[in-house]
């Protein structure tokens, strides 16, 4: 480091990278954190806005953990989605507000990622009306989706099911977390401020309730503009 | 103008026992550069001041570690500046001034005012090997520790006004790990106030302008030792070889975005234009006269740039104008510009 204060503030520094500090800290300093200050989950997709940008190319993080993560269960959804694929791309031409969308295995998850312009319920909505039946095939190899199916009959439900799989997005700013935060827990958010070194603190304890996140809303070549409105300039078509 | 002395305290507030009156109080260590901007042939459809209408504009060009200390260390973590002059064709200038930091600390003067006074370079000591392990057990990072000869910092008064004012968080949170760049021409630099702007066809637009690095965005390894001069000689060394240059990048603003709150950055989402190129080219001969004695000035505009209603950006004109006649430095041409306060 940059400075010298001595052996014991040396080998203090070098703590954090310290097999026994880092087990302490996994095992006794975050949990005891995680009791006295627990966060509750934070909700998924992007947030709601009322700026045009914001309302275009959101993004869809779907986390869907797998019934059967072994290779055959890994199979059978690779096959569901191969499958499907003239039903899958038909139906997201039919939406026609899609701007990308693809399905990953991952760990013991099934994924979908997409960005999408406009209202998530509508946009959920339009699909199952248009590909209902894949999202059947699909909901049917994740836990907890058998109750879902059919997924047509089951909107409004299989909205919300939807909605809690979508990864939480963090902000873009770092210090919003703390809004969010007290947003979430029924606080009026930053009144009083928070100290401002606790924020990662904050963050380890959000992580703690959201594993997996989105970091930031992320990178647009062309932000701003609608799937049709970049499809409407090349005079594709439709 | 409400408060007539603000201005002039706001000056006041920046002096450090460390700076010389014969310098800038901030951004005081810097060296200037020229080269030419061509707009984008976009640009013009956008805004119909001379330097977007596509011939190409001189510039020059004053890159700045952000502190007031009169004595250089580059390899510290700092806020850098980059004052872009655009030499319009006839005869007059307008200037767009820029740094590292997306954000800024207060939403007004008045504000300001308190957070300089507050965030004053003071002498500090280094957090003690207990505090540090009491820190990790809260899972707060410890404060850096002192470069070496560093005596006095902002960083404790500014994080304790961070604290108590929370529009001041993200900027103190982004400073206080903002680092040093590897060359003056690898950093990003953002103009942070809201501009409005006119297009051809009498369209108003509120817009906030970045210059991006076309070398790309590199910072030193921060756990290395810092090198107290480099930034100098590695643009001395850069522009030798080739030319350094950046786009000028321009977000519009939508209803609902803080045109007037400085503290606030727009996110990544909006509508960006590449409004043209910046070539550097030239290292300044003589820094002290046609470099160092220049003042920048943030209000000014010319025909087709406005400033918003962002009162941090109003008070400035009039402290820059100030700073500059406290150092005997050459008046900035506002006398021949079209001013731009009502
Ligand atoms: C109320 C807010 C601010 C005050 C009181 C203030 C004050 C000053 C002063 C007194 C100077 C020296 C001027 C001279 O002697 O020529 C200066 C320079 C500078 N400031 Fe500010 N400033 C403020 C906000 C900002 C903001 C928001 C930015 C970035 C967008 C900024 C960037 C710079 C830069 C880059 C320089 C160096 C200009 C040069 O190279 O000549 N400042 N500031």
């Amino acid at each position: 480091m940059t400075n010298d204060g001595g052996w014991f503030d040396r080998f203090v520094d070098s703590l954090p990278e310290r097999g026994w500090f880092k087990f302490l800290s996994t095992y006794v300093v975050v949990p005891y954190w995680v009791w006295r200050d627990p966060k509750p989950k934070l909700p998924g997709g992007p947030r709601a806005s009322a700026q045009p940008s914001e309302n275009v190319q959101r993004m869809m993080n779907l986390i869907m953990p797998l019934k059967d993560s072994s290779p055959i269960g890994r199979a059978k959804a690779a096959l569901a989605i191969a499958q499907n694929v003239d039903e899958i791309f038909a139906g997201l031409d039919n939406v026609g507000t899609v701007h990308t969308a693809r399905f990953l295995l991952l760990d013991d998850y099934i994924c979908m990622i997409s960005v999408y312009d406009g209202d998530f319920s509508n946009y959920i909505r339009d699909f199952i009306a248009t590909i209902g039946s894949v999202f059947d095939e699909v909901v049917s190899l994740v836990e907890g989706g058998d109750d879902l199916i059919p997924t047509t009959h089951n909107v409004e439900r299989f909205i919300d099911w939807v909605h809690a799989h979508d990864l939480f997005q963090a902000p873009d700013f770092p210090t919003d977390l703390f809004g969010l935060q007290d947003t979430a827990s029924g606080r009026s958010p930053d009144s009083p401020p928070h100290e401002l070194r606790s924020l990662p603190r904050e963050l380890i304890l959000q992580l703690n309730a959201n594993p997996n996140i989105s970091l930031g809303g992320g990178y647009r070549a062309y932000p701003g503009f609608s799937a049709a409105q970049v499809r409407g300039k090349f005079g594709v078509g439709w | 103008m409400e408060d007539p002395g603000i201005a002039e305290r706001l000056v006041d507030s920046l002096v450090r026992p460390d700076g010389s009156p014969k310098k800038r109080p901030v951004h005081t260590i810097g060296i200037g550069a020229t080269g030419s901007f061509l707009a984008s042939h976009v640009a013009r459809d956008y805004c119909i001041s001379k330097h977007f209408q596509g011939t190409e504009t001189p510039v020059t060009v004053r890159f700045s570690n952000g502190s007031g200390s009169a004595v250089q260390h580059d390899g510290w973590s700092d806020v850098r500046g980059m004052a872009t002059r655009f030499h319009l064709d006839d005869g007059t200038a307008t200037d767009l001034i820029a740094m590292t930091l997306p954000e800024f600390f207060t939403p007004t003067p008045e504000t300001f005012l308190d957070f300089a006074l507050a965030a004053k370079p003071a002498k500090f000591s280094r957090e003690s090997p207990w505090r540090k392990i009491l820190d990790m057990l809260k899972l707060t990072p410890p404060m850096r520790d002192p470069y070496p000869g560093e005596t006095v910092r902002p960083d404790e008064g500014a994080m304790r006004f961070a604290d108590r004012n929370g529009y001041a968080q993200l900027a103190v949170f982004q400073a206080a790990a903002i680092g040093a760049p590897a060359s003056y021409d690898r950093a990003s630099y953002h103009a942070v106030h809201t501009f409005v702007i006119t297009a051809p066809d009498g369209t108003r637009r509120w817009v906030r302008f970045t210059w991006q690095p076309i070398a790309g965005v590199l910072d030193t390894n921060p756990n290395a030792p810092p090198e107290d001069v480099y930034l100098q000689d590695k643009l001395r060394e850069r522009l030798a070889l080739a030319p350094a240059r950046f786009s000028l990048m321009m977000s519009i603003g939508e209803i609902g975005d803080a045109f007037d709150d400085p503290t606030r950055p727009w996110p990544p989402h909006r509508v960006r234009v590449m409004m043209g190129t910046l070539t550097l080219d030239t290292v300044v001969k003589d820094q002290e006269a046609d470099c160092e004695r220049l003042s920048f000035n943030p209000g000014l505009l010319t025909d087709g740039i406005e400033p918003s209603g962002d009162l941090v950006l109003r008070a400035r004109k009039d402290v820059y104008e100030i700073s500059s006649k406290r150092r005997g430095a050459v008046p900035c041409p506002f006398s021949r510009s079209q001013a731009n306060d009502e």
